[in-house]
């Protein structure tokens, strides 16, 4: 009996899995690209978006804008120094903006141009220890910035750029995937040397000593298309989902705590993957989230 | 990401969460007895440690005692924690799953009438003898029902080694269902939760029938 009910389930469960795998086989990287060029002055994001048949678009107003840069350890000023100089470098020698190519979420919101760089500062390759080898700690749970890539191996924007510059510098590169809310504890304790992984500075400037900063962000409003929600006002009363621990939530908490208070709710959740769920199921009217992570999220939906 | 990739590596993960299960029930077994003769000890004060001891681990959450046993050090003692991150979690799940068995242990110790242990003393028994040729036997049977629920448990339980960033299945599922925007590696998972769970439960019954040589 009991083993007829365990086939019974598991049939069951066989054909569900692979109904969601077909749906979720389309190449992650080919996204829309109305919903990748979405930049913060983009006025007219929505218009295009909803002409090229997307089914969930930015609200043209956003959140706010934020600058992804480096931590490090309060006091690892010379670390923090080492490597931004050559994350310039790599600026100047074209593998930043190489990398940046490969993810079309991000691309937009790179922000380091050679002209503004003196290269004469600048360590030079291959000039660092070769005996040292440069802990990096990432979370693995945050694409397009540091991910398990379609062949199921560590990658991501982040990774690329900290291999380069541990190539560049000539140490020895060790990734540190580890659980986002005990970052703090693992960079304490040794276990880490940065934290590198779409880490958002503002707010936390003093509690880290900051590298360069090498990509902005705007946190904007996720909705579906059709939604009868066009501006931030019209969140009055509605229930937005948000991720726990992110600087969308910060923002809401903190600067933008006014609008939340308008909300009906504002949901809580572990994952956006859950939360995107909801928002597809209608469970919840809409997401705050940061556009390059946002833009990861829909583009198989909207392709 | 294909489905293949997809099992393959959750296989990978499935691995990791079974070297946790096995070391810990391998542990935790053994302990388990040790912190149960503690518990029942005649001196209180042996005794009163015990059960401090296994209310901290029974009250406080598994996750933030992994959290204790792999950043104390360091917070304690200024100690270096590199490598320590699979110790760590072992120790972390023995030493929490020890609690439990300890106190299972003691219920089926309870269950045997003090007239057997009188009856073995008149029958000339060593008190060494009476507990593994009379008493253990007994509560082996006692406990297989409770004990079987705890490995279960146990078994779910691997993914909070996701808290020190060990990557077990499910950390491996949440991974994949954020870079692929799916649930199928949440299916995935349940699905070889429940192959490995169904797998304990069928081995203890086995050892229950095996057991039943009274019927």
């Amino acid at each position: 009996m009991k083993k007829k009910i365990a086939l019974i389930m598991a049939m069951m469960m066989i054909p569900a899995s692979l109904m969601g795998c077909g749906q979720s086989a389309a190449p992650t990287t080919a996204a829309e690209p109305a919903a990748t060029e979405t930049t913060a002055a983009d006025a007219a994001v929505e218009d295009t978006a909803a002409d090229s048949g997307a089914q969930y678009v930015f609200l043209d107003e956003d959140l706010g804008v934020e600058s992804y840069a480096i931590g490090f350890r309060v006091g690892d000023e010379e670390l923090a120094e080492t490597v931004s100089g050559a994350v310039q470098a790599l600026v100047l020698n074209g593998t930043y903006d190489e990398i940046g190519e490969k993810y079309p979420d991000i691309k937009d919101y790179l922000c380091l141009t050679a002209d503004d760089i003196d290269a004469s500062t600048l360590p030079e390759e291959g000039s660092g220890d070769p005996n040292f080898t440069f802990k990096h700690g990432f979370d693995l749970d945050y694409p397009p910035y540091s991910y398990r890539q379609d062949d199921a191996s560590v990658g991501g924007f982040d990774v690329e750029l900290c291999q380069a510059v541990c190539d560049y510098l000539g140490w020895g590169y060790e990734p540190v995937p580890f659980n986002w809310d005990a970052k703090d504890m693992e960079l304490n304790a040794g276990s880490c040397d940065c934290i590198w992984s779409g880490f958002t500075k503002e707010g936390r400037e003093d509690d880290y000593t900051w590298g360069i900063t090498y990509s902005n962000n705007t946190q904007g409003i996720l909705v579906p298309a059709d939604s009868d929600i066009k501006t931030l006002a019209d969140l009055s009363g509605k229930i937005v989902g948000v991720q726990t621990a992110t600087s969308a939530y910060d923002m809401l908490e903190d600067s933008q705590k006014e609008l939340a208070d308008t909300f009906a709710e504002l949901r809580v959740y572990e994952t956006y993957t859950i939360a995107y769920n909801d928002l597809k199921a209608g469970a919840i009217d809409a997401i705050a989230i940061d556009m390059t992570a946002g833009s990861f999220l829909i583009a198989d939906d909207n392709a | 990401m294909t489905l293949s990739t997809m099992l393959s590596a959750m296989g990978e993960g499935m691995l990791r969460s079974c070297a946790i299960f096995f070391l810990t029930i391998l542990f935790s077994m053994p302990l388990g007895m040790v912190i149960m003769f503690l518990r029942r000890s005649r001196l209180k004060l042996v005794s009163g440690i015990t059960k401090i001891y296994i209310a901290i681990m029974r009250g406080t959450p598994l996750m933030l005692q992994l959290l204790m046993w792999y950043f104390g050090p360091y917070y304690l003692f200024g100690m270096s924690i590199r490598g320590y991150r699979f110790p760590a979690i072992i120790i972390g799940f023995s030493m929490n799953y020890a609690a439990y068995f300890a106190e299972i242990y003691r219920g089926g110790m309870e269950t045997i009438p003090q007239g057997q242990y009188e009856a073995a003393e008149v029958l000339g028994y060593s008190k060494t003898q009476t507990f593994f040729k009379i008493i253990l036997p007994q509560v082996i049977k006692a406990i297989l029902p409770s004990v079987t629920n705890e490995i279960i448990t146990l078994v779910k339980d691997t993914s909070l080694a996701f808290t020190l960033a060990y990557n077990e299945m499910f950390s491996l599922a949440k991974q994949i269902a954020a870079s692929q925007t799916s649930f199928t590696p949440f299916i995935i998972a349940g699905v070889f939760y429940f192959i490995a769970n169904y797998a304990v439960a069928f081995a203890m019954e086995r050892i229950e029938k095996a057991l039943d040589y009274y019927k």
